[in-house]
């Protein structure tokens, strides 16, 4: 079995990268994230989950004061309805490889919790 | 953890650290704190002689008894060899006194200022004098008359101490800073480099961290231009028939960088496999190497003062050996996505006449107690 766990360092810029968590409104409820992000010198820009589902990231900031980071997004519902993600998380654990980013996730009416580590 | 007590006295602020290691693979800072220091009394119980850091190590007995075993920190055996120190100038069940600089933490580590042998109220391990320099020699040449970036014919050597451990930008005001390049008032960050907000930020809180998260002290390689202020040197071979230079690394994980001088491409870092040392190609300007090089990885620090960088990072490095003895290096650092300009820095560097390089290997004993 091969795991595609990395142990090496990233020291560029703390949001660039690949993402992976889940996000729900219960701990029970949880959906599955991936988020790639890259810093290109003046954004931050991403995709919510890459592939035929996926969403781009419409602005991401980072507050570097507080290390805290805001993302918006359109995306589409099941039935193809525009839907608001609206993402405010923190970065922890900055120095590590696999920081972590958590906060509130909405998506749409649906208010819930994010957890995500870098991989 | 036993806390210094009795014969541990905490005194002031230590000044300028003359025995502090050189070549340590950990920042000094990011173990050590220079504020403070201790003075300890004990019997020497095990000697530890190897790289990157020799270490003795003392039971210490308190006024109540209580008897903590101490490690004691006293730099990089090679340099201890050339300054006359051998493994046995210390023997199990001596009686020392030490000056030093205690860790961070509460473990019960320091790095020796000054060691005096009870019995004969000798110091053990002191730097020697000052080593006068290399007598002036020209610039050695290559029968084409180009710069020979080694030793003359016949002849050994190597490129060993830069002549600082961190990169400022040369257009700054002097910035006050620890050798290792922890900063003394860190509201002096602006004046290091023109940031970027993110890349500030990240500069400062590396430094509030008193730079412990070097990749390099945990034996990542020395990228980019720190790979010029490597612990035990660097020497280049020149293949002139293959068209490329190669730079052997003294210290680390005893790595090297190739530098093509066929005039290919100096490519996009886009299109690179981000590495340490990057895709490197080299001209000549007169007497000068210039290398140009990107595709750069983010694994390491510019510098040890916690320099960052993105896989943007483009480095024009100036090469230019004024004399047999001196090798002056300016780097200028391009990098979009983490500075607001390029900038410009460098040092000088200097021979070692007559040496070959001693095998130095990464490895991390700098913690003993952890």
């Amino acid at each position: 079995m091969l795991f595609a766990v990395s142990a090496f360092p990233q020291e560029g810029h703390p949001l660039t990268g690949t993402w992976t968590g889940d996000w729900g409104p219960t701990a029970a409820q949880r959906t599955h994230i991936t988020l790639v992000m890259n810093w290109d010198g003046k954004n931050v820009t991403g995709t919510i989950n890459p592939g035929p589902d996926a969403v781009n990231l419409g602005s991401v900031i980072l507050d570097v004061t507080n290390w805290t980071v805001r993302i918006e997004a359109d995306a589409k519902d099941a039935s193809g309805k525009p839907v608001r993600i609206s993402v405010e998380g923190k970065l922890e654990d900055l120095t590590n490889p696999h920081r972590k980013l958590s906060g509130t996730w909405m998506q749409g009416a649906t208010k819930g919790d994010f957890r995500l580590i870098r991989d | 953890m036993t806390k210094p007590s009795a014969l541990a006295i905490g005194l002031a602020v230590v000044a300028v650290l003359s025995a502090r290691p050189m070549f340590s693979q950990r920042p000094f800072s990011a173990t050590y704190d220079p504020g403070r220091q201790v003075k300890l009394q004990g019997v020497v119980t095990r000697i530890d002689w190897s790289t990157p850091n020799a270490f003795f190590f003392i039971d210490v007995r308190d006024a109540t008894g209580t008897v903590a075993n101490w490690a004691i920190d006293i730099g990089n055996p090679l340099e201890l060899e050339r300054n006359g120190s051998k493994r046995s100038t210390l023997k199990i069940g001596d009686a020392v006194t030490v000056d030093a600089v205690p860790a961070r933490s509460e473990a019960r580590q320091a790095s020796a200022k000054s060691v005096v042998l009870t019995r004969t109220s000798r110091r053990l391990f002191a730097p020697a004098p000052r080593r006068a320099a290399a007598p002036a020699a020209p610039v050695p040449r290559w029968p084409d008359g180009k710069i020979r970036l080694g030793p003359p014919p016949g002849k050994t050597g190597y490129w060993g101490a830069a002549s600082t451990q961190v990169l400022v930008d040369g257009a700054a005001a002097k910035v006050p800073m620890s050798e290792d390049g922890l900063l003394t008032n860190i509201t002096d960050a602006d004046k290091v480099a023109p940031f970027l907000p993110w890349s500030k930020a990240i500069f400062e809180q590396r430094q509030r961290r008193f730079l412990r998260d070097d990749p390099y002290s945990k034996c990542m390689p020395q990228g980019g231009p720190r790979q010029f202020q490597s612990a035990n040197g660097f020497q280049f071979v020149e293949q002139k028939e293959l068209n490329r230079i190669l730079i052997l690394q003294g210290g680390g994980n005893r790595n090297w960088r190739v530098i093509y001088t066929d005039a290919r491409p100096v490519g996009s870092p886009a299109e690179a496999v981000p590495t340490y040392y990057g895709s490197s190609v080299g001209r000549w300007e007169k007497d000068t190497l210039v290398v140009e090089s990107v595709g750069y990885n983010e694994k390491f620090w510019l510098t040890s003062g916690g320099l960052p960088h993105t896989e943007a990072l483009k480095l024009t490095e100036r090469f230019t050996r004024t004399d047999l003895n001196t090798l002056k290096y300016e780097v200028i650092v391009d990098d979009p996505r983490t500075y607001s300009k390029p900038w410009t820095g460098g040092w000088t560097i200097q021979w070692v006449p007559d040496q070959e390089i001693q095998e130095y290997f990464c490895e991390d004993n700098a913690d003993f107690v952890r």
